[in-house]
């Protein structure tokens, strides 16, 4: 296992409603996802910075770009 | 990452010392292009002049890893490498955000994405026969998929698990680890997508 560093984390009451509800859903614990948030940005940005566009596709495969910043 | 396993010596059926690591460079890479590749490509030829053992040519013949050098600074993948007698034996890539559970019972869950497995090819029976030599170890790719699960573990993902199997595997992956085959993927080949739920991690790492 790769050792780990510990950090204070403050967020607001609804940031953290929503990350105990997202822990919830993704049976999770709240550092698990937020690591897996900070991977998922990470790639996101990396692909970005590539010249990549990051689409969701609705059920009737509109696609509309996302707009990261 | 770095530590002892073991993994069978085919010559002696015997137990050999082994060590898996996460620590991949670009070296290895270059390693599974230079002297991997050239191995797997003259078996894949020495198929293809057999009529009734074409369509046993392996499917991950073109595969180069060097391109995934960019690679392994991101957060999301990941490594693995086994090494015996100073020679790499397996490698692997593994993704923890790009894919989630597809089963009913535990969709939309996380888990690890065994996106790349590949073995050695002097370590394939079926490789190293139409080149009239024996294979030289088993036991590393299970000791690969072995590592994911536990990554899963250690991720908080309780073991969940999920790759696309390349057709000669699927019998691996379904009947020998104990995965659920949940079905084609139209956007993967038409590949298998066979899934680990806790239970099934659990049940394989307890080698039940």
């Amino acid at each position: 296992m790769n050792p780990k560093r510990t950090m204070t984390l403050n967020l607001t009451d609804q940031e953290m409603v929503v990350l105990e509800e997202l822990s919830v859903q993704k049976d999770l614990s709240k550092t698990a996802l937020l690591r897996q948030a900070l991977r998922l940005y990470q790639m996101v940005d990396a692909r970005i910075s590539r010249g990549e566009k990051l689409f969701f596709e609705d059920p009737d495969k509109q696609k509309a770009e996302l707009m990261v910043l | 990452m770095r530590e002892t396993i073991q993994i069978i010596d085919s010559q002696s059926g015997l137990p050999i010392d082994a060590e898996i690591f996460d620590e991949i460079t670009l070296e290895h890479f270059i390693e599974t292009q230079a002297d991997w590749r050239p191995v797997v490509l003259d078996a894949a030829r020495a198929l293809s002049k057999d009529p009734n053992r074409a369509t046993l040519i392996p499917r991950h013949y073109h595969w180069d890893w060097t391109r995934k050098e960019a690679e392994l600074k991101m957060l999301a993948l990941k490594f693995y490498g086994i090494s015996c007698q100073g020679h790499l034996q397996g490698i692997m890539k593994v993704d923890t955000v790009a894919r989630s559970c597809r089963l009913p019972e535990q969709q939309g869950k996380p888990l690890v994405y065994i996106d790349y497995i590949e073995t050695a090819p002097w370590n394939i029976k079926l490789l190293m026969e139409p080149l009239g030599k024996r294979q030289q170890y088993r036991g590393v790719g299970s000791r690969l998929f072995e590592a994911a699960v536990l990554q899963s573990e250690e991720e908080g993902f309780k073991g969940r698990l999920g790759l696309h199997s390349l057709p000669g595997s699927e019998g691996f992956y379904v009947k020998e680890c104990g995965m659920t085959p949940v079905g084609r993927d139209p956007h993967k080949q038409n590949l298998l997508w066979c899934e680990f739920t806790p239970e099934q991690s659990r049940r394989y790492l307890a080698g039940e």
